[in-house]
């Protein structure tokens, strides 16, 4: 069960403040990049679940560095601002760190695919509870297609968020050290 | 400063991620409950919020912008030739439009029709969309300051995007016709037969609950009824494209995903009582082009 948490192990100390509050920062900008309105047709639906890319490879590198409260303050507000049900991306966004913690040791050290195959399976999930837990808010079968198109394009757009964020993450490495 | 021990911080960690899950189950399931209990909260976040957003959202339609001139750049001879065959249609359009006015305007006068109301419009920009496919709402930089209130209805210049909801001082929600929530009350311009346009969450919404909906065929104009008040009729929502049991799809004529501003309309349907003395010829025609125009076509 996802609900056990694992404990967080004890990483080098980030003195910086500036730098410490990266993880939550980009986790931030993951959220309000998803709301922006982008002029192209049908993109409203696909949105990449940016915020889930962010959590993903935060919890796995600096777990330390996004408190889970942050994470819930960005959840309620991501969906305050977004018009859904609100407490349904805190939810999800928390269930996301919870497993990724339980898990984090096998992808430290691995190779970028494998570390992508983990993310695919992590966005699988959440996407297919997000759209279970709207089924349930709205009581009726939605339309699972949007979803699925939705993970592949989350899927697809992760090299390229993993890559601003293992950037992100060398230049915090540096500061700290 | 006093630092917990190692012990306390711990159990802190270890209990404080659980709880938030439960806290956010929670949350879903009293907010299921009761709809308004977070609207005011969302209002006042969204007012805070909408400056920031309104200038991040900017470099997207610049970018946006950019890219349909290049396009264009490409497309530019196809364009000119579409444009002049639709100009030349639209001239004898425009002498059909003058004459069926001018008709109009004897008509009501000789029948004493009561004048419209006159209408206002807030062009309102678009700084926020609900991203990811669940909701079908976006967020516009004006509200109660600048005279939008709850339940008026957004267009653009080709039809009806949907009906304001959340209504802030600097921001209000739009929740568009496409919404799995959105339900227009409308009416088949050929047959007039009364239905419900009922969004669900595709791009394009059903039918339903259509008076007569053996009559549908594809093609046929969708406008609004106007009745239950809340949107005034005639405004033009989209076109039948395929027909299904009991109903049609409607493919509604504003590309809702490429809209970057609306109009927010307040038709004052609240005050839209009857004048007492009808004045033949005086009908309140600001405002009407567009809707005029567009169910000439």
């Amino acid at each position: 069960m996802a609900l056990k948490v694992s404990s967080i192990p004890s990483l080098p100390r980030v003195n910086n403040g500036l730098a410490r509050a990266i993880p939550i920062a980009t986790t931030v900008a993951a959220a309000i990049v998803s709301i922006l309105p982008v002029q192209a047709p049908g993109y409203a639906a696909l949105t990449p679940a940016f915020t889930l890319m962010a959590v993903y490879h935060w919890t796995i590198y600096r777990p330390d560095l996004l408190p889970p409260v942050g994470l819930f303050a960005v959840g309620v507000a991501h969906d305050m601002l977004s018009g859904g049900p609100v407490g349904i991306s805190a939810l999800v966004l928390l269930l996301a760190r919870a497993a990724v913690l339980r898990y984090r040791r096998i992808f430290i050290n691995r190779t970028f695919p494998f570390v992508w195959a983990g993310f695919t399976v992590l966005s699988a999930t959440a996407l297919l509870s997000l759209w279970a837990l709207h089924c349930l808010m709205q009581l009726s079968l939605l339309d699972l297609r949007t979803t699925m198109f939705r993970g592949v394009a989350t899927v697809a757009i992760f090299p390229l968020a993993s890559f601003a964020l293992g950037r992100t993450q060398r230049a915090l490495m540096e500061t700290a050290a | 400063m006093i630092r917990p021990s190692a012990q306390l911080r711990a159990t802190i960690q270890r209990t404080v991620p659980p709880f938030l899950i439960l806290l956010s189950a929670a949350i879903i399931i009293v907010g299921k409950a009761d709809q308004s209990m977070f609207e005011s909260l969302r209002v006042a976040l969204a007012d805070d919020l909408s400056p920031g957003l309104d200038m991040l959202s900017r470099p997207f339609s610049v970018a946006s912008t950019a890219f349909d001139r290049v396009r264009a750049f490409f497309t530019m001879y196809e364009d000119n030739l579409r444009l002049e065959r639709e100009n030349e249609r639209l001239l004898q359009w425009q002498q059909a439009a003058l004459k069926l006015s001018a008709d109009n305007r004897d008509l009501r006068g000789l029948l004493k029709v009561v004048p419209e109301n006159a209408v206002s419009y807030v062009t309102a920009r678009i700084i926020a969309d609900s991203g990811g496919g669940y909701v079908r709402t976006v967020m516009v930089n004006a509200g109660s300051e600048q005279g939008v209130s709850r339940g008026q209805a957004a267009i653009t210049g080709t039809g009806l995007v949907g009906r304001m909801t959340e209504v802030g001082s600097r921001a209000a929600r739009v929740l568009l016709i496409t919404d799995l929530n959105s339900r227009i009350p409308v009416v088949v311009e050929s047959s007039h037969a009364n239905a419900v346009l009922a969004g669900d969450n595709s791009e394009r919404p059903r039918l339903i609950y259509a008076n007569d909906p053996d009559s549908l065929k594809i093609g046929d104009r969708i406008i609004t009824s106007g009745e239950g008040g809340v949107f005034p009729p005639g405004l033009p929502v989209g076109v039948v494209t395929a027909l299904e049991h009991g109903g049609a799809r409607v493919e509604p004529y504003v590309d809702l995903s490429r809209m970057e501003y609306i109009l927010v309309v307040d038709y004052g349907l609240s005050r839209a009582l009857p004048q007492p003395v009808p004045v033949a010829g005086r009908a309140s025609r600001r405002g009407k082009g567009s809707a005029d125009e567009a169910s000439a076509r």
